[in-house]
């Protein structure tokens, strides 16, 4: 069967919010293929659909029209059952029981789940041993966070679900989960995740899907997508005066691909540094532009991001 | 069904029972308190006086003496006005107004304790010494109004405790969002639903237990029937509320909403359960709908099994619409319930 090596397979699909006479599209027609074993992940702005996406994945909102295929079955379709016993949740807001201890918790959802690792192992997996024995309410927001990725982790799933996980954690810790997701894919799992950490998103995806305004508009590997800006490096500037600048200009300035003009701040993407600079210099100096600073780096996922939910998609629907 | 799963739901409510102070308050101490309370108001004791005016004209102070004779009742003078608004607010049972040849007892026939004090009035006027046929108290310990009023309370307070304990928590979860992460579990909802009936009536049926003790000890009420037959009766009543408070909080999203539909359900019991009055005699439409309360048939049976010598068979019919009503309940929660 063709789709046997897919985890999530999503179709045309569509939501729509309905409350009164105010209707929102929060997903409008979205196409999505997860593959087994790889680490997903979902990007685009607040409020693009996200969350919406992965909830309709793992049941808990029910689309308006359009498929979806969890691990090779359809929600309420009589296997419900069965898909929530293969899939762990962390959800992009989890709130627990205000009077239960950490420990306790991690035993009632290992209770529920049925199967998977002991609650000790997954104390661990997010370091929060220290914390056993203390309450909900006695947690602070970077540890209910850990918290909840250690229950999604709980039942050792085959397809994992974490919306937003790394929200709220210190910079050690949120290496340390990246750590955690790596050695579970390595085990055959998959990851389906939502981030607003590009860093994160490049380090840890096989591949990215960039969503907005409820369409997926850009897919592929960290790398598929900075190659496909057309230019990897970056030349970033800044000047006195950024009024006396024209971005039109600039564009035409040879190999520069985009342009952007930002808090007084120019960034440039360019093919290569060498055929962009010197002739950028020369157009400076003959504009009486006093150059303040200027740096070259390789382009980022976050370069892509820009440009493709920045500037040029707006652009594009203005013309 | 995954019953490990089913115990740690029910350790869940458990534990978020017992580290509330106040929850544990209000479902063990408040019930007592008020059994306590009840219970000195209507213990076996003097009979209360009965509060009768004259309305002041010229021979009131005379008339005023006579009635003064017969010691259940307390008499003042009071002129028209004040006589009649007492009334009105039932600070006296009745008002006597003269001339003294051609007297008028004035009472609202509805109120029980204006017939008392007519026939008080009535007994006054004939002479201090006539005193009618013999007088006797029912004084025996199973007939008195405490002896009535303790089985009524215990099924008052699994109606409360049942409805309230259940309903409220799972509403204030759902609203919370609490429930939305338990959804995507595999626990189902049967299994989620019979853990927290589990832990709420392991709740229930020590505390009825407390009070039906406490009047035995402090009241001497007794207890002449089955007492299998009595907790069979307890299990059954108490899954018969928390059901119904399952079924009302199905589908509530606010802990106002809830509230506002368990009163809904309890209100009506509380007035024709016959917790604080018998309403076996009801017939029509009242006494259908009183027969047909969970309420009812559970204080009904209570009494029979604690005042008479009755047994499990004389109670068949009550156990049977007690479990029935509790399947039934339970049943239309599940189909109803909503984990968000
Ligand atoms: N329950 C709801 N009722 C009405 N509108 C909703 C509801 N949930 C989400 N939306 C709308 O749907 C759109 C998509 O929301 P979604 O939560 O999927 O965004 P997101 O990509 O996860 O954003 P964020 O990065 O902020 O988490 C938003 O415009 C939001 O306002
Ligand atoms: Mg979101």
């Amino acid at each position: 069967m063709k789709s046997d090596g897919l985890a999530i397979e999503l179709r045309g699909l569509r939501k729509v919010y309905t409350r009164g006479k105010k209707t929102t599209v929060a997903l409008d027609g979205l196409d999505l293929e997860v593959r087994r074993g790889e680490v997903f992940g979902l990007l685009g702005q607040n409020g693009a659909g996200k969350t919406t996406t992965v909830e309709i994945c793992e049941g808990l909102t029910q689309q308006t029209a359009g498929e979806a295929r969890i691990l090779g079955r359809c929600w309420r379709t009589g296997m419900d059952q069965e898909i929530r016993a293969r899939i762990g949740v962390c959800l992009q807001e989890t709130r627990f029981f205000e009077k239960q201890t950490v420990r306790e918790t991690l035993q009632l959802f290992a209770a529920c789940q049925g199967r998977g690792c002991s609650v000790d192992d997954a104390l661990a997996l997010v370091s929060l041993q220290e914390k056993a024995d203390a309450r909900q309410s006695q947690l602070s927001g970077g540890q209910r966070q850990r918290l909840a990725v250690a229950l999604a982790m709980l039942g050792e799933p085959e397809l994992l679900f974490l919306d937003e996980p790394t929200t709220g954690l210190d910079p050690q810790s949120r290496r340390q989960l990246w750590d955690v997701l790596r050695a579970y894919q390595r085990r055959g799992s998959t990851v389906l995740l939502t981030t607003h950490y590009m860093e994160e998103a490049q380090v840890l995806c096989d591949r990215i899907g960039i969503v907005d305004h409820g369409k997926l508009i850009a897919l592929g590997s960290p790398q598929e997508l900075i190659r496909s800006l057309g230019a990897d490096t970056v030349v970033e500037f800044s000047v006195g005066d950024v009024n006396a600048l024209d971005e039109g200009a600039m564009r035409q300035l040879p190999g520069v691909q985009s342009c952007e003009i930002r808090g007084g701040k120019v960034t440039l993407t360019v093919a290569l540094v060498h055929t962009t600079v010197p002739p950028l210099l020369a157009w400076l100096a003959q504009r009486g532009a006093e150059l303040l600073e200027l740096a070259t780096r390789h382009a980022t996922l976050e370069d892509v991001f820009v440009a493709r939910t920045g500037r040029h998609l707006r652009e594009e629907e203005s013309a | 069904m995954n019953m490990p799963a089913v115990f740690a739901v029910a350790k869940l409510s458990f534990r978020e029972f017992f580290r509330q102070p106040e929850a544990v308050f209000w479902t063990y101490g408040f019930p007592l308190l008020m059994t306590i309370v009840l219970g000195f108001t209507f213990r076996p004791a003097a009979p209360p006086l009965i509060r009768v005016a004259v309305v002041a004209s010229a021979d009131a102070a005379a008339l005023c003496a006579v009635l003064a004779k017969n010691p259940r009742l307390a008499v003042a003078v009071l002129d028209a006005a004040t006589a009649d608004q007492s009334l009105a607010r039932g600070r006296i049972q009745a008002l006597v107004r003269g001339p003294s040849g051609d007297l008028t007892v004035r009472a609202d026939p509805m109120r029980p304790d204006a017939e008392l004090a007519r026939l008080q009035i009535e007994r006054a006027l004939r002479g201090g010494d006539w005193q009618g046929p013999h007088q006797e108290a029912e004084d025996r310990p199973g007939a008195r109004y405490i002896d009535f009023l303790v089985p009524g309370l215990v099924g008052l307070n699994l109606l409360g405790a049942g409805m309230w304990g259940i309903g409220f928590n799972l509403t204030e979860y759902r609203s919370k969002k609490l429930l939305r992460r338990l959804f995507v579990t595999p626990l189902r909802r049967s299994e989620f639903l019979l853990g927290f009936l589990l832990s709420r009536l392991t709740l229930l049926i020590p505390e009825s237990v407390v009070i039906l003790a406490f009047g035995m000890l402090c009241w001497d009420v007794p207890f002449r029937g089955s007492m299998v037959a009595a907790s069979a009766i307890l299990i059954v009543a108490a899954l018969s509320f928390v059901g119904l408070g399952i079924l009302v909080a199905s589908r509530a999203r606010t802990v106002e909403g809830v509230a506002g539909l368990m009163n809904l359900c309890q209100l009506p019991m509380w007035l024709l359960g016959g917790s604080f009055f018998s309403t076996e005699h009801l017939d029509g439409a009242l006494g259908a709908v009183a027969a047909a309360m969970p309420l009812t048939q559970c204080n009904n049976a209570l009494r029979d099994l604690m005042l008479e010598p009755k047994g499990l068979a004389d109670v068949a019919y009550p156990l049977c619409f007690l479990s029935g009503f509790a399947a039934l309940s339970f049943t239309l929660a599940l189909r109803l319930f909503r984990w968000t």
